[in-house]
């Protein structure tokens, strides 16, 4: 694994070149962006990397504040290396959601909302994830698991525990 | 940016030279063109209830209480918030049908479902708009069986303020305040639905905002309250007496509260009914408008300093008509009085100055203003809301009269065998050695000891008077307080001073 | 099985599933194969002004695809083009309804529609910058679409001077972060505008003041995806698929209950009893069906007997009792528990509330209270005309719709199946078997620990 980062200065050529396609004074829409790409190097927004953010944008400190507040997708603790995501919204729900949030807890040990005490896994339980035809599913990281069955998750699980 | 430019209860400019005609229940009444239906409705004396609108800040349209009819010629009527409603020629509004009021029942139980309503340990209560409407728009108790929501109870919003997160009913007036007059942006609300919470950014430091005891009174419930005061004294204990703050040249409209005379405590300390309990802003559209900065929130910390209260001569407690009478022979006799005016006077106590010296001035009689506080450290000195770097009330109105006193003081001093020190500001090492002292002020100094003659006088809160602020606005102010020691009142002393007026048993 | 009453007569034209998906099929060489961008050419080379593409896209009685059906060409047409302003236009891919998936399959498998449409929208609109919101959990279709414009850039169909016309275009695909609420288009351009999502109120309109403060307008992925058929076919051409009201097709996303769930492209006027029953094979497990949510759990649910004869079009749906909305149909199969489904819907509500406004912010998480405690066994007879309560004190009364659509979804339930809520809270239990799926993989499953994991008390 790499060395952990420090701070946010090795992606900030990155945010200039996307700086470069918005329309001038557009900059504080970088935010959400910006952290998109600042969790997916480092698994998770530190601290810090607002400080360095807000610094290199020049919004008020109070709308990343509420940004990280407001959306799910941002994090400001690590999770586990594996976060799964399971939608138990209505369509998901009426072709085996719950049947399939029980089985991943029986298989490892927490409840939603926990992390394996190894690091390995996160569940966390999800509204639409726009799926539903193909129900039920999770995502595991950013990737979409779709018709999940038990064999379907065996064989992921085993996959991932490697 | 100017008052003028910052967003004034609307989201759009209003134009004051169009005017548009309209109904409320019924009655005619004008609005200036992009004015919304609340803001009309208010200059019209008609108060359509409201929690997240004010008139100083953007509109959120987030409460939806102040939901309003319209009545149309066909079909059915609309009803929306009123507070982002622009009025239309021939509009016509209710704000009293059974509709509205069913409406705002309905807000109301919402606003209450997860309120704690602990009124009882609230500080707000007694001046609580949810109270208030509660009891006139809804006074019924709540349709929920369910538990309510949990949150922070005391909540540290910074060192002076403290945020009851379960009380507050997310109107974000305190959030907008920061980001729109204050400019600390200081607030924000972060989380989301019902989990919600206004929390301080997580850099800013709250304490840093000279405007942040604002939030307090546009709260409209006890979500913020001030930690000074909290849990001191009942609002219906206390009464609001108009004043002016003494902190800078803006003079900005103040309310002083203490406690009412009939509420007067027997059993405990009786300090504590000549005590100012807390100080809130008087709007001044002129002046202040609806703000006040910290400094003026913490006026007891000015107006309750130890305070002079014996008269002396050269350090020794005399009776204070005797001490009137030294000083006044001094004066009178002196071949040169320089006088050092106190730019704390009033109007009507500079007026009474320079009548009674009025045949001597500019001859036997030289008087100087003066500026008796300068910036303290750590105070801001001017910014671009309301603080003036001038920190006196009423420096103005003493220069209009008097040459302000230089900064080498020595120069202006030499050759004077009196000198008339009125108020504060003058260290002692600034006066000339073998010259007649004679000191007028409020407080208890240790150089009131080496004055020839010492004077107590009155201060601020013990009198009524008028204050020039630095654009030439005359605002009054009222006694809250009676002395508590024998004072001298400084419009009544001068005139005996200067002999204009023949001391005791003589007559005027 | 119920065979449809009538058989419309319709062209059975397609416009977006009209080709054999392959590992290539969605990429620009394939999709100019099939006559793409011919549109944008025959537009930007062939000297149709701006307000020609409106008046064209307006013809054609354009209906927007995103759940409110509004004309897409009268949107466009409150642009004013010499105000000097910037405008924008914003195209809504952060699918996020409950049942619909449709925006995903176009993302994914026509991507380049979804782009020549922008293109040609932000054309008609006077734009020079446009904006692609795609919701913060899509990998693959943002994957997909950030290929197409990153193609149409290589390929001189984006940037400057398109095609060596004087028309020049930016395009930015704008990643969300996890927030339903900014499917809602102010929501959404507050959160393009790097904020949380907070819905405003209205006036101003988008289109008066929208992103910064500029005129902007929003429109669905698959009512952009249209415009290039529209200018392609002409739209007298256009308008001789589906209804006279509801011309053109629309994308339908199915799930639920039934055994062939999946995206299909219906013709407005289709038999809606014929698209169940056969092509999506019916319900699972022989059942009967219940209900239908006809477009996300926003629109109101109707039974099977009201869905007979009606066709698949805003018209008939309405006439029905509900809407088609955003295309997300979920078939729900006789015996299922509708208590326990209303409890999923408040959940997924009382989840995604702003928190804004009062009504929607203290009203979604009471109804989500009450019926956890009607599913716990704990209901109370008044708690019915509490939910009914609830929903009708946030009828009209919030900023944007997802107190109204909380309101209604969980009203129409209500009136539908109110034994089965009094059955509830009378017994403490369920009236159906408690069970919401039919066929459940996981049925009988035993979990047995990872290895390295402790075994879970679930």
């Amino acid at each position: 694994m790499n060395a952990p980062m420090q701070n946010i200065q090795h992606l900030i050529p990155e945010f200039e070149r996307w700086k470069e396609r918005y329309p001038a004074g557009f900059e504080g829409s970088l935010t959400i962006p910006c952290l998109r790409r600042i969790q997916e190097e480092r698994g998770y927004i530190a601290d810090s990397d607002i400080d360095e953010l807000v610094a290199y944008l020049g919004v008020p400190r109070t709308q990343v504040d509420e940004v990280l507040g407001f959306y799910t997708m941002f994090t400001r603790e690590p999770l586990g290396r594996y976060h799964l995501q399971v939608c138990h919204n209505v369509s998901c729900s009426l072709r085996g959601a719950d049947g399939l949030i029980k089985y991943l807890c029986g298989r490892l040990g927490i409840q939603p909302g926990e992390t394996t005490p190894d690091g390995q896994f996160t569940i966390s339980t999800a509204e639409c994830l726009a799926s539903c035809g193909t129900a039920p599913m999770m995502i595991v990281n950013e990737t979409y698991h779709e018709d999940l069955t038990p064999a379907k998750v065996d064989a992921l699980l085993e996959e991932l525990a490697k | 940016m100017s008052q003028a430019d910052r967003k004034r209860g609307n989201n759009e400019p209003v134009d004051t030279s169009k005017t548009i005609a309209f109904s409320i229940n019924g009655v005619p009444c004008t609005a200036y063109k992009g004015e919304s239906v609340i803001q009309a409705a208010q200059r019209a004396g008609m108060d359509i209830p409201h929690f997240c609108w004010h008139h100083d800040l953007s509109v959120p349209g987030n409460c939806r209480i102040c939901m309003v009819e319209v009545e149309q010629d066909k079909g059915d009527p609309w009803f929306d918030i009123g507070c982002n409603m622009p009025v239309t020629e021939g509009m016509r509004v209710l704000t009293e049908s059974d509709t509205v009021k069913k409406l705002r029942r309905e807000t109301m139980q919402f606003i209450t479902l997860n309120h704690p309503v602990d009124c009882g340990i609230c500080n707000k209560a007694g001046e609580c708009i949810l109270q208030d409407y509660h009891y006139e728009h809804n006074g019924k108790a709540s349709m929920s069986i369910d538990r309510k929501n949990h949150a922070t109870k005391f909540f540290p919003l910074s060192d002076r303020i403290m945020l009851d997160n379960e009380r507050c009913i997310m109107c974000t007036r305190c959030v907008r305040f920061t980001h729109e007059v204050s400019e600390s942006h200081a607030l924000a609300a972060v989380y989301r639905g019902d989990h919600s919470l206004i929390r301080p950014a997580e850099d800013a430091n709250f304490n840093d905002d000279a405007y942040s005891d604002n939030v307090i009174d546009i709260c409209p419930v006890g979500a913020l309250l001030s930690r000074e005061n909290l849990d001191h004294a009942r609002v219906w204990y206390t009464k609001a007496t108009p004043s002016v703050c003494p902190g800078c040249s803006r003079g900005c409209s103040i309310d002083i509260w203490h406690r009412k005379p009939e509420w007067a405590l027997k059993a405990l300390d009786p300090q504590l009914n000549s005590r100012i309990e807390r100080v809130t802003p008087h709007e001044n559209p002129a002046v202040n408008g609806p703000w006040i900065c910290n400094k003026a929130r913490d006026l007891a910390t000015i107006f309750e300093r130890p305070r002079a209260t014996q008269a002396m001569v050269q350090g020794t407690p005399v009776e204070l008509d005797e001490a009137i009478a030294r000083a006044a022979g001094f004066v009178q006799n002196a071949r040169r009085v320089v006088a050092l005016v106190s730019s704390w006077g009033s109007n009507e106590e500079l007026e009474a100055f320079a009548a009674a010296f009025a045949p001597r001035l500019g001859g036997a009689v030289t008087a100087y203003a003066k500026a008796d506080h300068v910036p303290q450290s750590g105070e801001v000195v001017e910014d671009h809301l309301l603080i003036k770097a001038d920190k006196n009330p009423n420096l103005t109105a003493a220069t209009a009269r008097f040459p302000l006193a230089p900064a080498d003081l020595a120069a202006a001093l030499a050759g004077a065998d009196v000198v008339l020190v009125w108020g504060e500001g003058v260290a002692q090492a600034s006066l000339p050695a073998g010259v007649t002292v004679i000191r007028l002020d409020g407080y208890a100094q240790e150089h009131n000891a080496s004055a020839h003659v010492f004077i107590p006088l009155s201060i601020q809160t013990e009198r009524s008077g008028h204050y020039t602020n630095f654009e030439g606005t005359v605002t009054p102010f009222e006694a809250c307080f009676a002395p508590k020691a024998p004072v001298a009142h400084a419009a009544e002393l001068f005139p005996r001073l200067a002999g204009t007026v023949q001391l005791a048993g003589a007559g005027a | 099985m119920t065979a449809p009453v009538t058989e419309p007569v319709l062209s059975g034209r397609k416009f977006f599933m009209n080709h054999e998906v392959t590992p290539t099929s969605h990429t620009l060489a394939d999709y100019q194969a099939r006559g793409g961008y011919q549109a944008l050419a025959k537009v930007l080379k062939g000297g149709v002004a701006p307000a020609d593409v409106i008046k064209e896209v307006s013809t054609a009685g354009l209906l927007g695809h995103g759940g409110a059906a509004f004309p897409a060409g009268r949107k466009w047409g409150v642009i004013r083009p010499d105000d000097g302003e910037p405008h924008y236009v914003c195209m809504n891919a952060d699918e996020g309804e409950p049942g619909t998936f449709k925006d995903r399959w176009l993302l994914e498998q026509v991507p380049h529609m979804a782009v020549e449409g922008l293109i040609l929208a932000s054309y008609a609109i006077g734009g020079r910058h446009a904006f692609i919101y795609i919701r913060g959990e899509f990998d693959l279709p943002f994957h997909r679409i950030q290929g197409a414009v990153d193609e149409a850039y290589a390929a001189g169909l984006l940037g400057k001077n398109i095609l060596g016309s004087d028309y020049s275009l930016d395009v930015v695909v704008y990643r969300g972060a996890g927030s339903y609420v900014c499917g809602e288009a102010s929501a959404m351009l507050a959160s393009l505008e790097g904020k949380k999502g907070w819905p405003r109120n209205r006036p101003p309109r988008l289109t008066v003041k929208g992103l910064y403060q500029k005129p902007t307008v929003v429109n669905n992925v698959e009512t952009l995806a249209n415009v290039p058929v529209i200018l392609s076919l002409g739209a007298e051409e256009f308008r001789k698929t589906g209804t006279p009201k509801s011309p053109g097709t629309q994308m339908i996303s199915i799930s639920g209950h039934v055994n062939r769930p999946g995206v299909y492209e219906v013709e407005y006027g289709y038999s809606w009893e014929k698209f169940i029953y056969e092509d999506c094979g019916g319900i699972q497990g022989g059942r009967g069906l219940k209900c239908i949510i006809p477009g996300g759990v926003s629109t109101k649910i109707l039974d099977a007997d009201q869905i007979k004869g009606v066709t698949l079009d805003h018209n008939a749906a309405v006439a029905a009792g509900s809407q088609l909305g955003s295309g997300g149909m979920i078939a729900i199969a006789e015996g299922t528990c509708m208590v326990r489904l209303a409890r999923v819907i408040q959940r997924f509500y009382h989840h995604e509330s702003c928190g804004q406004c009062t009504p929607c912010r203290e009203g979604m998480g009471w109804m989500e209270r009450v019926l956890d405690r009607i599913v716990r066994g704990e209901g109370r007879p008044d708690d019915i005309d509490r939910l009914y309560h609830i929903s009708n004190a946030n009828d009209g009364t919030t900023i944007c719709s997802l107190g109204d659509s909380a309101g209604y979804a969980c009203t129409a339930i209500l009136d539908h199946y109110r034994e089965e809520f009094e059955y509830f809270i009378k017994n403490g239990r369920s009236m159906m078997d408690g069970q919401l799926a039919v066929e459940d993989p996981f049925a009988g499953a035993v979990p047995t620990p990872l290895r390295g994991m402790a075994g879970a008390a679930v």
